[in-house]
């Protein structure tokens, strides 16, 4: 079957954001902190699916468990040992970002001395590395083709579940809807934000393992995603799951597909400049929505602020 | 040669420390005193190094008559124009200074264009889309080559090009030494005067600072604007000192993220922690670069990321255990009404 490479590309880069905005979105509903550090989470995952194939010998999707484990765990304790305590002293929003992008320089610097002990201890390449002839087939197709679309609708799914029917999403909501009066109410509101890090940095994980089969995987790749992530969950309005999912997918499709479409308009030149996509919608969605997609009012009749 | 490593290295510390000195006191004025979160500093930093980096070259090569294209043929005509410095100092010296004050006039714009977002949002939402201004410079430069030859960058001309080799970069250093002190001395007879105060007072509560009739956002545009400037001037120094500019050198971690790391070190709202910060910051940077080879063998990867690491633990162990930094701020020194201070007092009190 002939797939033009580029909506192989965008179908897995949109799922890829998709799920990373879910977990940007689960740890900011909670303490109100971008975390600058989300998208190296995300590389964590990768080098855990490295380690996987090449090392272990095992298949790239025996990974995701693992990698959910540790990035979900790294970032725990990036809000326990950090972001709890600073809070607890009153500290402004800007500082507490300040301490994740500081998080995240001391993890880049720590994916880059793994890398190179993985390059001198097994020979293996472990910079601008690709997986992609350990991916299974699938009807003739790469398998991320369709485990990471698969992925989101089993991890939308089940989230929307858990926040709907379960004791501890109900509490959850409660705990970000107004923290006060849940705690008033018996809710264990830090233990609550707690599993929201393990699970949003657990999401990363898992992203970050699925992207290692399609993208190259570098140490340095967290900043360089970091300005899509938050673009594609501003645009869905920062504190919506459901927004996360469509300002992923729209962010997603909108890098890899507008660029291709533009530079087929407009000429080849401008392919270099896809970079600006995303930070071009950050900047619109938060002078004209700013409340993103999940702040819009769709039906007409309804219309009007 | 007597002049050995040893002092190559003590003028380059300085030229380094005199840059982010400047950046990093226009940081403060910013977040330090106004409490605006600007995560775009590198926006006027590069806009700086980019006006140093297009204007004074083509002056040069008009005023001299050089042909050539100035950007595919960069090098051949930038080393021209550094010949015919030789023989043009004052020459050079006059556009050098032209083009301090045009990249002031270009960071002053950008920071208009980022106080559109600085008057309508507040807090994470601001910081993000001033990051996104700053990157999407970067992604300008480093594709638009007419502005600073993409990806390859350009040589920046030597307005010191008449002295000889070592003289030229201990007297760029001392120059770059000079401009720090000016802006040290500006920005504190700055934040001393009725600006000053208003700044703190609109910082620690800008409900309060309105109904005693203060302008906040008027005050915050004016600040964003000065220190926009006052950043795009440390950038240009920058680009003339290292005599090149490439758009990939102006991202995030060095011109943003390193900026704030070192202020929060050294105080906020404390220029005199500006200082500390800063020599600490780059006085490890730099030894770690010097004794790097040192290193080599004893730990299984490039040194490089040892200095992220402890940079990075250094700033999280600052903002958890001791978050005033270093020097601690202080009320603004007040002089009694009418009391007389002699000129060498006055002087000094800019110190204290």
């Amino acid at each position: 079957m002939a797939l033009d490479p580029i909506f192989s590309d965008a179908v897995i880069f949109a799922s890829l954001l998709t799920l990373l905005s879910i977990g940007l979105t689960l740890t900011y509903i909670t303490t109100r902190v971008p975390n600058f550090a989300h998208a190296s989470l995300a590389t964590i995952g990768m080098y855990v699916a490295l380690v996987a194939t090449h090392i272990w010998g095992t298949a790239p999707y025996a990974a995701i468990p693992v990698a959910f484990c540790i990035s979900g765990l790294v970032a725990l304790a990036l809000y326990v040992m950090i972001l709890r305590p600073l809070i607890r002293r009153g500290a402004t929003q800007a500082i507490q970002m300040i301490a994740t992008l500081a998080f995240d320089i001391v993890l880049i610097a720590a994916l880059n001395i793994a890398a190179d002990y993985i390059v001198r201890a097994t020979q293996v390449s472990a910079r601008e590395f690709t997986l992609r002839s350990y991916d299974l087939e699938v009807a003739g197709l790469p398998m991320v083709l369709v485990a990471a679309p698969a992925a989101i609708a089993i991890l939308a799914v089940s989230l929307h579940l858990v926040l709907s029917r379960t004791r501890f999403g109900i509490a959850m909501r409660a705990s970000t809807e107004n923290a006060d009066l849940a705690e008033s109410v018996g809710i264990n509101v830090k233990r609550v934000y707690a599993v929201s890090w393990l699970l949003g940095g657990g999401f990363a994980g898992v992203a970050g393992s699925l992207i290692a089969l399609w993208f190259e995987g570098d140490p340095n790749f967290g900043p360089v995603l970091i300005p899509s992530v938050f673009a594609a969950s501003i645009v869905g309005g920062f504190m919506s799951i459901h927004g996360a999912i469509a300002g992923g997918i729209l962010v997603g499709l909108a890098e890899v597909l507008g660029t291709r479409f533009l530079a087929g308009e407009i000429g080849p030149w401008l392919i270099a400049y896809r970079p600006l996509i995303p930070l071009a919608l950050i900047v619109a969605t938060l002078f004209l929505a700013p409340r993103g997609l999940a702040g819009i009012r769709w039906r007409r009749n309804g219309g009007g602020r | 040669m007597a002049a050995g490593a040893e002092l190559v290295f003590l003028v380059d510390l300085l030229a380094i420390f005199a840059v982010y000195v400047i950046v990093n006191l226009s940081l403060n004025l910013e977040f330090g005193y106004t409490g605006i979160p600007n995560f775009g500093k590198v926006l006027a930093v590069a806009a700086g190094a980019f006006v140093a980096a297009s204007v004074p070259g083509r002056i040069f090569a008009g005023m001299a008559g050089i042909e050539g294209d100035y950007i595919t043929e960069n090098v051949l005509v930038v080393s021209q124009v550094n010949a015919w410095l030789v023989d043009n100092a004052g020459i050079g010296i006059g556009v050098f200074l032209l083009t301090l004050a045009v990249a002031a006039g270009a960071g002053a714009l950008l920071g208009i264009a980022s106080s559109y977002p600085v008057a309508r949002l507040r807090g994470d939402y601001l910081a993000i889309t001033l990051l996104a201004f700053g990157e999407g410079i970067r992604i300008i430069g480093n594709n638009y080559e007419p502005l600073v030859g993409g990806t390859l960058g350009v040589q920046v001309p030597d307005p010191l090009a008449f002295l000889p080799g070592e003289a030229r970069f201990a007297a760029a250093s001392l120059l770059l030494a000079a401009g720090a002190i000016a802006v040290y001395v500006y920005s504190e007879r700055l934040v001393r005067s009725p600006l000053g105060r208003m700044l703190r007072a609109i910082r620690d509560d800008e409900t309060a600072a309105g109904a005693l009739g203060k302008d906040p956002r008027g005050a915050r545009v004016r600040i964003i604007m000065i220190s926009a400037a006052i950043a795009a001037i440390g950038g240009a120094l920058y680009a003339f000192y290292v005599g090149s500019t490439i758009a990939f050198a102006y991202d995030r971690a060095s011109w943003t993220f390193w900026p704030f790391l070192m202020i929060l070190i050294g105080g906020l709202a404390n220029n005199k922690g500006v200082l500390v910060g800063t020599f600490a910051f780059v006085l490890i940077r730099k030894l770690i670069t010097f004794y790097k080879e040192s290193f080599e063998g004893i730990v299984p990867f490039d040194v490089i990321w040892l200095d992220f690491l402890l940079l990075g633990a250094v700033l999280l162990a600052i903002l958890l255990y001791r978050p005033q930094g270093i020097m601690v701020e202080k009320p603004t020194h007040t002089v009694r009404l009418g009391e007389k201070r002699t000129p060498l007092q006055r002087l000094l009190d800019i110190f204290r």
